[in-house]
């Protein structure tokens, strides 16, 4: 695993990329990574909180799904007038199945007006199908209060994450 | 009253232990609930609403106070859970206790209770 500053965007107050061949057990240590690199500057305990999910969801994704050795992932958290807003990003490669999943479900969950909405539909869907979470990445947006978008690259998967984290950075 | 068929189960960094007292048993899940969790949790809810048949429990509560974090898969297992009960003859009442200092805890519950309004109840303890 290596990580190095993103030196390409403007300044940050956490610029974080991680290039690596993902695990399960990469997941906590890496959380645990992100709080203490972020609580510095986010000052409410529900922005952490909500930025970690996020976090944890992709992560878990690109455990779950990525096929080939290297994955990607990014954090940049960045001081705006407006407040405190985080970046996350993954890229990975994807198996023709599941990119197809994929882009279905980030599809719906662009088209739906409410993400919580949407969010309580796939529960009530997901119940019947017990073999399948699916509630991953929908969980971003309902619960992170973060706007999901995705791009593909041939057959990588790249999947952002951004929203506010706090009103204000912690002095 | 019959005796707890369930025991505590999972290993390091995520356990859940049962307690029944009168017909209300009680949960206590430590730790992270992340992928090495999702069988466990999966599995021992299915336990659980059996246990619950058996005995005639009328409340399970989840303390979930110490439990750090819960992924997706795990979230489903409750979803799978609530909704076996929701469309079981034999219903009884669930309630999450939260830790207030958890945030996360607040916004993926009322999910559940969203599910399940007549069914499921979140508290939260100090």
């Amino acid at each position: 695993m290596t990580a190095v500053d993103d030196v390409n965007d403007a300044p940050a107050l956490v610029s974080l990329t991680l290039s690596f061949r993902p695990q399960a057990t990469q997941i906590g240590p890496l959380r645990t990574l992100l709080a203490d690199l972020c609580k510095p500057h986010v000052a409410d305990a529900d922005g952490l909180s909500r930025l970690l999910l996020a976090a944890h969801e992709l992560l878990e994704n690109i455990v779950k799904y990525s096929v080939g050795e290297v994955a990607e992932f990014h954090l940049r958290l960045e001081a705006k007038a407006t407040g405190l807003l985080v970046r996350l990003r993954t890229k990975n490669r994807a198996a023709p199945e599941r990119m197809a999943d994929a882009r279905w479900r980030l599809d719906a969950l662009a088209a739906a007006r409410d993400p919580i909405a949407h969010y309580d539909e796939l529960i009530r869907e997901s119940a019947g199908q017990r073999d399948v979470s699916g509630l991953g990445l929908a969980r971003i947006p309902a619960e992170s209060e973060m706007a999901l978008f995705y791009a593909t690259e041939q057959d990588w998967l790249i999947l952002t994450a951004e929203g506010k984290a706090s009103e204000r950075v912690s002095q | 009253m019959s005796e707890l068929h369930l025991t505590a189960v999972g290993g390091e960094g995520f356990q859940v232990t049962p307690t029944l007292v009168d017909f209300n048993l009680r949960l206590v899940f430590t730790g992270s609930g992340d992928m090495n969790a999702t069988a466990v949790v999966h599995e021992y809810l299915k336990l659980v609403h059996e246990e619950a048949l058996r005995i005639g429990l009328s409340q399970v509560s989840c303390d979930f106070k110490q439990l750090t974090f819960m992924n997706s898969s795990c979230f489903k297992s409750f979803v799978v859970w609530i909704d076996t009960v929701k469309n079981s003859e034999i219903r009884y009442q669930i309630a999450f206790l939260t830790n207030p200092n958890l945030p996360w805890q607040r916004r993926s519950l009322e999910a559940l209770r969203r599910l399940a309004a007549n069914l499921v109840t979140i508290e939260t303890i100090a």
